[in-house]
């Protein structure tokens, strides 16, 4: 490809036989071709290099880690941090037993979360797409202006409310705030998914004698699953980054989840980088995992009804 | 029930368990932090008693919490400013296609998904005064003489640092956003303004900014919001300490540690009004709609 890169046309033959008609890494001009590889270095760079850094840091031991200058890949290779951290040799202190069972709550939280916002704003969305009814466009711009309300308006509130229903520390709470605050967004993404779906769909099935009901849940979820996979995974993913709210909500290690287990590894100050490094990957691995495996249907969430 | 009447209860039922979540855990909620705020509430020295603007009057002369302020404002602008340059700067590289692409969005997006408060216990290992990568590699570039401890010591370096972290996080939101904006863009446009000599940096600030403004006024109130709240950044690169807090910071603190359930009240009731003011002046300054071409 280097030898490619001198003559404009044998690159752009080159990378068009290579990428067929849509891919055009080096189209244009040689100096147009360097430069835009380089902008895509440097975005990727920047994207990435924090994350690299803490699978770097992980990976090494502590006097590794603590070298100057700092090496750039893991010198030496050790699988240490990660022994400790799951407790494998016994080597764990109570690390390991902290993030197993924060992780386990934080996935009954995400998850929890998650499949009660994706029912409730299914039922709610198709209303609003499809049925006409009284102060339906109060509720819905009512619904939706919450999206602009601050963590700050609801702070105290939600706290004092599950003290008072004596819930503080359950996982209910922790799931109630966080359905009460996806909620906004998984409609608007489900609403305009629905808008795509031709009424005719389901007209076809009120002629053979299906009800509303029926049809929503026989033809309708069906075709609408893209849409509703991007809401399940949005509202998965900001299940799991929570962390004000939990660290108000929970108070002991049978409700908090991952983040709050981090956040006071790291305000504890005794806890090597090493090893924090390791917890931080642990606790990144199941959104970052989702998020590069489901990215089509976060992109489509993300800019759900934003072309207009 | 008459086949009718369940058809026009029909959208009442499938509403009622969002009115009852919105309306109990946002709206109720919402109303109380508005009454409480003129309320001294303690939970620690009941009862609640009204005290009028007491609360509010208390902020303004605690100086912790005016300097959060000033920080905050600082946190919105640099958040603001560089979330979306970053986003316009990526979606552009990433406009056309070409053979990597749908790799390399799904790795720029990485950021967005993961944890804040994980991020910024990573970020707080590259700012290591003493082991830090970022100290390593300015010093093996040359461009600093020693290690610095970067954070705690200058209050606008510090914010600023902060803010990249987060700015880091919330920056890929923007870009997929500004990147739809700029497929929607008919090709023919791009096409008439080449025909009449205009370069890609004419074509960028006559066709393209016009008809991604829209997107940019979402991506712009987007940042405004989560910098307005900017929290799990500042709890683990700032701590408590005065000198880079967030007001949301202190509102945690004078609700959950100092048990000041009042003041957090009447501090969180002002954030909320800022938060609905500024997004509603900066929808109202930047979102037009492109005229139709």
């Amino acid at each position: 490809m280097a030898s490619a890169v001198r003559d404009g046309r044998t690159a752009r033959a080159v990378t068009q036989a290579a990428a067929g008609p849509a891919g055009r890494v080096l189209s244009g001009r040689p100096a147009r071709a360097l430069g835009r590889i380089v902008a895509l270095a440097v975005i990727l760079l920047w994207s990435l290099f924090p994350i690299y850094w803490a699978l770097n840091t992980s990976l090494t031991t502590q006097s590794g880690a603590n070298s100057a200058p700092a090496h750039y890949y893991p010198s030496p290779l050790v699988s240490a941090s990660y022994r400790a951290v799951f407790g494998i040799g016994g080597a764990g202190s109570g690390i390991s037993g902290q993030l197993g069972r924060s992780l386990v709550n934080s996935a009954v939280e995400s998850g929890g979360a998650m499949i009660v916002t994706v029912v409730i704003a299914i039922l709610a969305a198709y209303a609003f797409a499809r049925l006409q009814f009284r102060f339906k466009r109060t509720i819905f711009v009512s619904v939706l202006a919450t999206l602009l309300l601050p963590a700050y308006a609801t702070l105290i509130p939600l706290y004092r409310i599950m003290a008072s229903l004596s819930l503080v520390n359950t996982y209910l709470a922790v799931i109630l705030v966080y359905v009460s605050g996806f909620l906004p967004l998984a409609i608007w993404i489900l609403y305009n998914y629905f808008n795509t779906i031709p009424p005719e769909l389901e007209e076809a099935a009120f002629v053979d004698g299906a009800s509303r009901m029926r049809a929503l849940l026989q033809v309708v979820i069906p075709v609408a699953m893209p849409g509703i996979a991007a809401a399940a995974i949005i509202a998965f993913l900001l299940g799991w980054a929570q962390f004000l709210f939990p660290l108000i909500l929970t108070t002991d290690l049978s409700t908090q989840p991952v983040t709050v287990i981090v956040a006071a590894l790291d305000q504890q100050r005794v806890v090597p980088f090493t090893l924090l490094m390791a917890c931080g990957v642990i606790a990144a691995a199941v959104p970052g995992v989702l998020a590069l495996v489901l990215n089509r249907y976060i992109v489509q969430g993300v800019t759900a009804g934003s072309v207009k | 029930m008459s086949a009718g009447h369940r058809g026009r209860m029909l959208p009442y039922i499938l509403l009622s368990p969002l009115v009852v979540f919105i309306g109990a855990l946002s709206f109720v909620p919402t109303a109380d932090t508005t009454v409480e705020a003129f309320f001294r509430v303690n939970p620690l020295d009941p009862p609640s008693k009204f005290v009028g603007f007491g609360n509010f009057r208390a902020l303004f002369a605690d100086s912790v919490i005016t300097t959060s302020w000033v920080n905050t404002a600082a946190y919105v602008v640099i958040g603001v400013v560089l979330s979306v340059l970053f986003g316009t700067a990526i979606a552009v590289a990433l406009k056309r296609r070409f053979r990597w692409r749908g790799v390399i969005l799904a790795l720029v997006i990485l950021p967005w998904a993961l944890p804040a408060v994980v991020e910024a216990v990573i970020w707080n290992w590259i700012y290591d005064p003493t082991f830090g990568v970022a100290n390593s590699a300015l010093h093996s570039a040359h461009l600093i003489g020693g290690y610095h401890v970067w954070l705690g010591l200058d209050r606008w370096l510090t914010i600023a640092l902060i803010e990249i972290v987060q700015v880091w996080q919330i920056t890929p939101l923007s870009a997929l956003v500004i990147l739809a904006a700029l497929q929607s863009v008919p090709l023919d446009l791009y096409e008439a303004a080449r025909v009449d000599g205009a370069g890609p940096v004419q074509s960028f600030w006559r066709i393209s900014l016009p008809m991604i403004r829209p997107a940019l006024a979402v991506c712009t109130v987007e940042a405004l919001v989560l910098s307005l709240n900017i929290f799990d950044q500042v709890y683990i690169l700032n701590g408590i300490a005065p000198l880079g807090s967030s007001v949301m910071l202190q509102t945690y603190v004078t609700a959950f540690e100092n048990l000041n359930f009042g003041g957090g009240y009447a501090l969180s009731l002002l954030m909320t009004l800022a938060t609905a003011l500024l997004s509603v002046a900066a929808l109202a300054l930047l979102y037009r709609r492109p005229e139709a071409v």
